[in-house]
């Protein structure tokens, strides 16, 4: 069935030092990193940050197939992004006459560039998301945002919602590939007709798996409550987060990455 | 109407780190008029096996035949499988949507384009099988009957499709006692009137009084395959398998172990009756003595 490729939390189990790093840090890191990544103003720049991004890829043990899976659903994106750069940017040295428009040098480096850029932020973020558990990455989040408690930001609730969210994903997807399957077994079709026949065709998929959200989330909300739930305040933590050496190290990488960036940037 | 499973395997998310296989060249023949049982641990493929018979699951390897016909060959007619085999899932109540039950009942025969008196017809034909037909029940919204209620509206939902080879989930699963007995029931009358039947089921009781074959399930292979009568001899290889026996089988071997003959193959509650009543008859002719 349709349902069962859809991997959201694309998180790839495997024991390496990019997988044991803080979340916490892990998160700051990407963001500084995607900063790297804007700072960078010309290709060569690009460099430091292919080469940063690799080593971490190799040290985090994700197979390279899987890391270049996430940039597949932007493929259309980034053809976009490169084609319109090419032919409706200006330029001043003709590279190219293909007859119907000329390419400019100026125009394919912006290209490359552009294209460059989007890719890299992809592959940053998806090695975050495929080397932490989404369980470990809301608890690290809810971690940096909660000194924003002060201004009453309500940092654990939104962590504890999105840890239910993605913990209820497989689940629903698991309930709707199953009523997706009742329903086809009495002759319904989701996969042909026209738009208004499929959006038709879902009524009885949305019903029963809405009907099942909500007995869900009652179930839940029920059995949070039974073992004494009444927020974050006060709570402790099974795991409680830790930063160790290797957290130090890479933060060094990465502050090392940015100075790279810079000074490429200014060299060229 | 038949179906074969030939040399049927089955993988999930193949060529991904969640690879796994379920059902492992399996071969077998349901044949027509019988009602096979289908036993298994959990996760030992039953569930995947069953999804196979009406074609909703493609086999990574092997075929599927509906009378001689491989139903995954091109231009062959994916809806031609599913009218014949109508597949009841576990809880198949959670399928529920329409706003009544009578449309609910009406979905299947709709997706078949049959004529609305047609559909009518066998709406009510499916309700009065499963004892819904109090018009007042039909004109209900499904989610306001009992548990037990709601599994009869989805199953007949299944029959209204008129299906000559019913497939069950666990039919009977998280019902209390009357409705579990009444599934059953119900089942066991589909079979009489000329239905084949495949169910799937925990209860070696149920299979006991029911099944005319059953096959059991092991890590994606049938294990063993035959008359209950047969499968029940081996007791001991269905425990190392974490599979129970008839209670009366359990029954009969506390008694054995008393020193009372009562006789091995004994596993329905009316045989049990007749040997128990025997053996009373007879302690009591030797008490007598």
């Amino acid at each position: 069935m349709a349902l069962s490729n859809i991997t959201l939390g694309q998180y790839y189990p495997a024991d390496s030092a990019v997988h044991k790093l803080d979340p916490r840090v892990k998160i700051v890191l990407l963001i500084a990193v995607i900063v790297a990544i804007f700072l960078a103003r010309n290709l060569l720049a690009f460099l430091p940050v292919i080469a940063f991004l690799a080593l971490a890829a190799r040290l985090s043990k994700v197979p390279v197939k899987l890391m270049l899976k996430g940039l597949k659903p932007l493929r259309f994106i980034l053809i976009l992004t490169f084609v319109l750069n090419l032919f409706f940017l200006q330029g001043e040295t003709p590279l190219l006459d293909l007859g119907f428009a000329v390419i400019k040098k100026e125009s394919l480096i912006t290209a490359v560039h552009y294209s460059l850029r989007l890719i890299l932020l992809v592959l940053a973020s998806s090695l975050l998301t495929l080397t932490t558990a989404p369980v470990t990455l809301t608890d690290g989040l809810e971690r940096l945002l909660s000194p924003l408690r002060v201004i009453h930001f309500p940092a654990h609730e939104l962590a504890m919602m999105m840890t239910i969210a993605l913990r209820f994903i497989p689940t629903l997807l698991e309930e709707a590939d199953k009523i997706m399957k009742a329903q086809t077994a009495r002759g319904a079709d989701f996969e042909s007709g026209n738009l208004i026949a499929r959006a038709k065709a879902m009524v009885p998929l949305l019903v029963p798996l809405f009907v099942s959200a909500f007995r869900r989330a009652g179930d839940l909300a029920m059995a949070m409550e039974a073992r004494c739930y009444h927020g974050g305040e006060g709570r402790t933590r099974l795991r409680v987060l830790r930063c160790e050496k290797r957290d130090y190290y890479a933060c060094a990488a990465v502050a090392l990455l940015i100075i790279c960036v810079v000074l490429c940037g200014k060299i060229y | 109407m038949q179906i074969i499973l030939d040399h049927v395997t089955h993988t999930y998310q193949p060529g991904s780190p969640f690879q796994a296989t379920a059902i492992r060249d399996v071969s077998l023949e349901i044949r027509p008029g019988e009602f096979l049982a289908l036993i298994g641990h959990t996760g030992s493929g039953k569930s995947t096996l069953a999804q196979h018979i009406n074609g909703l699951l493609k086999p990574t390897e092997g075929r599927v035949l509906l009378d001689g016909q491989d139903i995954h060959e091109k231009g062959f007619n994916k809806k031609e499988v599913r009218r014949a085999v109508g597949l009841v899932f576990q809880y198949p109540e959670h399928q529920l949507f329409e706003e009544s039950v009578e449309k609910d009942v009406a979905f299947g025969p709709k997706n078949l384009g049959l004529s609305e008196a047609e559909i009518k017809e066998r709406v009510r034909e499916a309700l009065e099988k499963v004892g819904l037909s109090d018009q007042s029940i039909a004109e209900k919204s499904p989610f306001e009957l009992s548990g037990g209620q709601m599994r009869r509206v989805a199953v007949a939902g299944v029959l209204a499709m008129r299906p000559e080879i019913l497939v069950l989930d666990e039919p009977a699963a998280g019902l209390d006692p009357q409705s579990r007995e009444d599934m059953l029931q119900l089942i066991s009358e589909l079979h009489r009137q000329g239905n084949t039947v495949v169910m799937i089921s925990h209860s070696m009781d149920d299979v006991a009084r029911f099944a005319t074959r059953a096959v059991v399930m092991e890590k994606g292979g049938i294990a063993m395959e035959g008359a209950p009568e047969e499968i029940f001899r081996h007791a001991e290889r269905l425990e190392k398998m974490g599979l129970d026996v008839p209670s009366v089988c359990k029954l009969g071997m506390l008694l054995r172990e008393k020193g009372l003959a009562f006789p091995p193959d004994i596993f329905r509650e009316d045989q049990a009756y007749d040997a128990l009543t025997a053996l009373w008859k007879g302690g009591k002719a030797h008490g007598a003595e």
